[in-house]
């Protein structure tokens, strides 16, 4: 940022303080960690210091009441042994995971790339498919529990004037997360927007050239399309994983996290043993030792994506 | 340019040290300087309306060395609003509490124990003028009161008079059994727009096993735990398990509703007429005469086996150990049991005052709304002699919700047999060993 010599007569002029740095030098760089002090403060106290209570009350038994008690890995032995509601709240995250991952994708992916095409209204159609994501989530959610209601809400009287079957949605124990995730696909205008852009930075050289060679559109899709926009979907990848992980609202708010545990997440489990309702005493420590099983599969899923991505991610080396 | 800059620095901090300062001086219970009236500071959980109604009764109270203070806070999120200000000791000097929560507090010495006020205080503010039953459950283990109980929590089963006329079926009354009630789901389930006959969230949630208890101490069988706040033991005996049986089979053949089914909008569906019979409090009755139902209703005891047996809750009133002073928090806590239900239950019935000589207003209102089968529910529930507790009052309370959800409802779903009981109730047993 400041460029610090060493001789001349400008340097003469302003004065050189002992280690060489000119004072006006040494005020700039005195100026920009004033700049990056809020930030820097905003990291320590918002993400540094949660991030190192957070795995201290890991190790304790805390309730938020009285003083934490040091009980060193009892709250992870705890939770890999004996609490009945963990492992099944790993496998409603795995399984959501496994479920939206990839449907989000190629929704978004699909989407994105009919809002590529040249047509009338094309704007219109753009705006109405990211619309759910600038709604307030809540109500949305709100919204489709009571679509989903198996004996008012609309699904079902409208497949049942249809004379097609109808469903327990969100009260069927095996209905009840393809129902959440089909709620969760309802925001993939997020996806949408970003796939688009990536879309419109391909170069249309490269399309116009395959045209030339006589390349059909799953040539074109697969050979141009989806190697130049492979380092979006690497991102997209992470961030979808990574959000997948942490889902909250929409099995909050349909379900509760059931029936049983079948929509039960881990970001669920951590808030109803942090956060009880009304009458149950938090536990906080636990909760906290859940918070840092879930960082580290989050950590672990992106690594093991990162590491993998070189196999199916398209990179140009000469435009270093 | 540099001195601007420290100067700047310096009174930002200095700024930000008052607010903090000023912030954390201003939040809490506030005892009122030591010339001046001591503010007594209130919080409930109540609506907005039932809350003007308590701000207009307290007004009235007259003390000329004790100012009352309702604090304003929106009635939602009640429980997250509690935990912080336990958390920040800021709790006002009353707050509404319910029984587990007064357990659980006072075991971590949060609160004031009244006992010896209840017990040795002047006039006829005393234990006995309360429900027993009510008083019991607020002791803890050692004799302790952290806080008194102020209404109760009556339940029973709220049924559709139409539909059990139209299908020609008995209404439910005091004396029928838990035989008659499946039988009675049988013949309501699917028939005009509704689709079990019975919805009993109190039985297939997570406090069923705790529900259950009513069928097999009605029957002459021992509840599942001896007792909710400081129990020893729980258990599964061969009645329990019949009454497990006889519910399991009922989810099956469709009649009752099963685990898993979101209760949330079970009562606007009883008053549209689509859930015929459920499971429920007595405080319904005061939405219903609000939002009058398009049915014709009533409220019965649960059903029986043998005797009348019911459930038991109640909420209350509870201060924190670091109220200022207990003596101007005491008038003050005597004044709403004793009056202020006077002047809000007439407008909005919602439950029956613990303290016994304050309960005649909400008779009163519920006859007058000719909600007489809820004035008779609600006083059998009130004189039952076998009552249970609803849920566990422990501080691993929460522990059994999760155990009941991997262990009891799979049972009752018919995903899991009925001699898996066992290793669930050992399971509850370790957690008792555990806690104890």
């Amino acid at each position: 940022m400041t460029a610090v010599t060493t001789g001349g007569p400008a340097n003469r002029k302003r004065g050189r303080t002992r280690g060489g740095m000119s004072r006006n030098a040494g005020s700039d760089v005195r100026a920009a960690y004033l700049f990056i002090a809020p930030a820097v403060i905003g990291f320590l106290v918002f993400v540094g210091y949660p991030l190192i209570r957070s795995f201290y009350l890991a190790l304790t038994k805390y309730n938020g009441l009285t003083d934490p008690v040091f009980v060193g890995l009892g709250n992870f032995r705890r939770l890999f042994t004996t609490d009945p509601a963990f492992w099944p709240a790993l496998r409603a995250t795995g399984y959501l995971v496994l479920l939206y991952v990839p449907l989000s994708l190629i929704l978004g992916l699909a989407l994105a790339m009919f809002c590529n095409q040249r047509f009338a209204g094309v704007r219109v159609v753009r705006t109405l498919a990211y619309l759910p994501v600038v709604l307030p989530a809540v109500a949305t959610i709100t919204l489709w529990k009571f679509i989903l209601d198996p004996q008012v809400g609309l699904m079902n009287t409208i497949l049942d004037r249809l004379g097609l079957p109808t469903s327990l949605w969100l009260q069927s124990s095996t209905m009840s997360m393809p129902s959440v995730v089909l709620v969760m696909l309802w925001g993939v205008g997020g996806t949408m927007i970003i796939f688009l852009a990536a879309l419109q930075s391909v170069p249309t050289e490269l399309y116009e050239a395959a045209k030339v060679d006589g390349a059909g559109p799953w040539s074109v899709f697969f050979r141009i399309t989806m190697p130049m926009i492979s380092p979006i979907m690497l991102l997209q990848v992470i961030l979808q994983t990574t959000a997948a992980l942490q889902t909250f609202n929409q099995p909050k708010i349909l379900t509760n996290g059931g029936p049983g545990f079948s929509t039960k997440v881990l970001m669920l489990s951590i808030y109803e043993n942090g956060f009880p309702t009304l009458g149950r005493i938090p536990q906080l420590g636990y909760a906290s030792a859940q918070v840092w099983v879930l960082f580290v599969i989050i950590i672990a899923v992106i690594a093991l994506t990162a590491k993998f991505s070189s196999l199916w991610t398209y990179s140009d080396s000469t435009s270093d | 340019m540099r001195i601007v800059v420290k100067r700047t620095i310096g009174v930002t901090a200095l700024a930000c040290a008052g607010l903090l300062t000023a912030t954390a001086c201003s939040g809490g219970s506030d005892g009122g300087s030591s010339d001046g009236p001591v503010t007594v500071k209130v919080m409930t959980w109540e609506s907005a309306e039932t809350n003007a109604a308590i701000k207009k009764a307290l007004a009235d109270f007259k003390d000329d060395n004790v100012k009352v203070e309702l604090l304003e806070t929106p009635s939602g999120q009640y429980g997250d609003k509690l935990a912080s200000l336990t958390q920040a000791k800021q709790l006002p000097d009353l707050f509404w509490c319910g029984n587990d929560t007064e357990q659980q507090y006072t075991s971590q010495g949060l609160l004031v124990d009244w006992a010896d006020k209840l017990n040795n205080g002047d006039g006829d503010f005393k234990a006995d003028k309360f429900v027993p039953s009510a008083i019991e459950n607020w002791k803890t283990a050692d004799g302790q009161m952290g806080g008194l109980p102020s209404l109760m929590n009556t339940y029973g089963v709220w049924y559709n008079a139409d539909a059990f006329t139209a299908a020609g079926i008995p209404l439910p009354k005091a004396g029928w059994t838990w035989d008659d009630m499946y039988a009675a789901a049988a013949k309501l389930a699917n028939k005009n727009g509704a689709k079990y006959g019975l919805v009993a969230d109190q039985l297939t949630g997570p406090d069923g096993p705790f529900t259950m208890s009513m069928y097999s101490v009605s029957a002459g069988g021992a509840p599942f735990t001896d007792n909710v706040n400081h129990p020893t033991k729980a258990e599964a005996d061969d009645k329990y398990k019949e009454g497990v049986e006889k519910l399991t089979a009922a989810i099956k053949n469709g009649s009752v509703a099963p685990p898993g089914y979101d209760a949330a909008n079970v009562q606007s569906l009883f008053a549209a007429g689509k859930v015929p019979m459920t499971f429920g409090g007595q405080w319904l009755a005061a939405g219903f005469q609000t939002d009058k139902p398009k049915i014709k209703y009533g409220f019965a005891p649960f059903p029986q086996v043998q005797t009348p047996t019911t459930l038991y809750d109640s909420v209350g009133i509870c201060t924190p150990q670091y109220t200022k002073d207990q003596d101007a928090t005491y008038k003050v806590l005597q004044y709403i049991n004793t009056k202020v239900w006077d002047a809000v239950l007439p407008a909005s019935p919602v439950a029956p005052p613990a303290y016994t000589p304050a309960q005649t207003s909400y008779f009163d209102a519920l006859t007058k709304a000719q909600q007489q089968t809820v004035v008779d529910t609600v006083k059998a529930d009130l004189s039952a002699e076998k009552t249970v507790g609803v849920r566990f009052t422990t501080q691993w309370a929460s522990q059994v919700g999760d155990l009941t959800t991997a262990n009891y409802q799979p049972i009752l779903s018919g995903k899991k047999p009925i001699t898996d009981l066992p290793a669930y109730v050992d399971k509850i047993n370790g957690l008792i060993k555990q806690g104890s």
